[in-house]
């Protein structure tokens, strides 16, 4: 896992790229917790978000939720093999099952995510 | 920490949907569960999250069937002779963690309350030995199983199996969980058999009258609460106000919305 990497309180991952992009994904802790996996939504490349605007929609078998994008910026690339192959997501969340590549919009809103071991005790308060 | 309740009257599904979804919004703004009980007229087949719209539209037993989609996930449900609750619980609440924790929790009470009026259900949970039906391939809800369902036994039922009479499914919102959930009270009429399951009344021996609804209700928010080691407040009136209600349904009743997938 890349030492840069950061997490959103809503379980997203973000983690800056050397080319200036910031690969975005969700935690192995959020795709365990969301059980079987069905479908996947993802948005279209030039797509101008938010940070905590909806990314996209995941659903398992019990829930959908929401994809909360971790930092402000435009969609610039989607891994449209995932919807596909959602089996990804459970085997390598934080490599092959990275959702969107996005163009920052604000370098400081990296800074206001959490670092792993944060990322960590949020985790571990969650219910069980 | 309090347990809200509001027994709604019977509304159309976009209006339904509206008043979950600020029901959520209230759950947040409280700090604590609350929970709408209601029916539906008219009868109104609500669609997952993410069913296609393409099946609905081809599933021949419900055509003619007003038809909403849900923002929780699952299969499709039709609507008139079941018990439909919404429970929503900010995702700091001890069931707002992981989705089988208010799942199961909502599911258990009612087996409690269930046993209370001599009915014999269980909580469905997958055995290595069982190919439950995938979750993804059966349109209707009660078709389908998944951990934590209720079910009973009776004249039909698969051992393994067993009549599910109960199923939920969620919406994860930013800061909270919203829970839809159906008690399938008798066979709806309304629809072709292939839409219509067997409910309490047709599968327990002796029947389960219909007088006998409210009651198991009123009993299984009594153990919801005991469960969270809470009170009951009864909330009087209408869950928000209509006008409020109706306006957010528009969007529950847009083409763009019940088709979007």
């Amino acid at each position: 896992m890349a030492a840069a990497m950061k997490f959103a309180k809503s379980h997203e991952w973000a983690r800056p790229e050397e080319s200036g992009l910031v690969t975005v994904g969700i935690s192995a802790y959020a795709v365990e917790a969301l059980t079987d996996l069905v479908f996947m939504q993802l948005p279209e490349v030039g797509r101008h978000v938010k940070a905590g605007e909806s990314l996209g929609e995941i659903e398992s078998v019990k829930a959908v939720s929401d994809v909360y994008a971790p930092v402000s910026g435009e969609v610039v690339e989607v891994n449209t093999a995932l919807p596909g192959a959602l089996e990804t997501l459970g085997r390598d969340p934080y490599g092959s099952g990275w959702l969107v590549r996005l163009r920052p919009a604000d370098a400081a809103d990296m800074a206001a995510l959490l670092d792993q071991p944060a990322y960590d005790a949020l985790v571990k308060s969650q219910p069980h | 920490m309090t347990l809200h309740v509001w027994w709604d009257e019977p509304a159309d599904g976009p209006c339904n949907m509206a008043a979950d979804e600020l029901l959520a919004a209230e759950a947040f703004d409280r700090g604590t569960i609350c929970m709408r009980i209601y029916g539906w007229q008219p009868v109104t087949v609500s669609l997952g999250g993410f069913q296609r719209g393409v099946e609905a539209r081809a599933e021949q037993s419900i055509a003619g069937v007003a038809i909403v989609r849900r923002p929780s996930g699952g299969g499709a449900i039709v609507h008139g002779s079941d018990l439909t609750y919404a429970a929503a619980v900010p995702k700091t609440h001890p069931w707002g963690g992981r989705p089988q924790l208010l799942y199961d929790a909502l599911h258990e009470t009612m087996r409690q309350s269930l046993g209370a009026f001599g009915v014999e259900a269980a909580l469905w949970r997958p055995a290595e030995t069982v190919v439950a039906p995938a979750a993804g391939d059966r349109f209707f809800c009660f078709d389908r199983r998944s951990s934590g369902d209720l079910v009973v036994g009776g004249p039909g039922a698969a051992d393994d199996l067993g009549h599910k009479v109960m199923g939920s499914a969620q919406r994860r919102l930013a800061a909270t969980v919203l829970q839809h959930g159906s008690l399938l009270v008798r066979r709806n009429l309304d629809v072709a058999p292939a839409a219509s399951h067997p409910g309490l009344d047709d599968l327990i021996g002796g029947g389960f009258p219909a007088a006998a609804v409210r009651p198991l209700v009123t009993a299984w928010i009594a153990a919801v609460a005991g469960a969270l080691g809470t009170e009951v407040v009864e909330e009087s009136g209408r869950f928000q106000d209509e006008q409020l209600v109706r306006e957010k349904a528009r969007e529950f009743a847009s083409e763009r919305w019940t088709w979007r997938r």
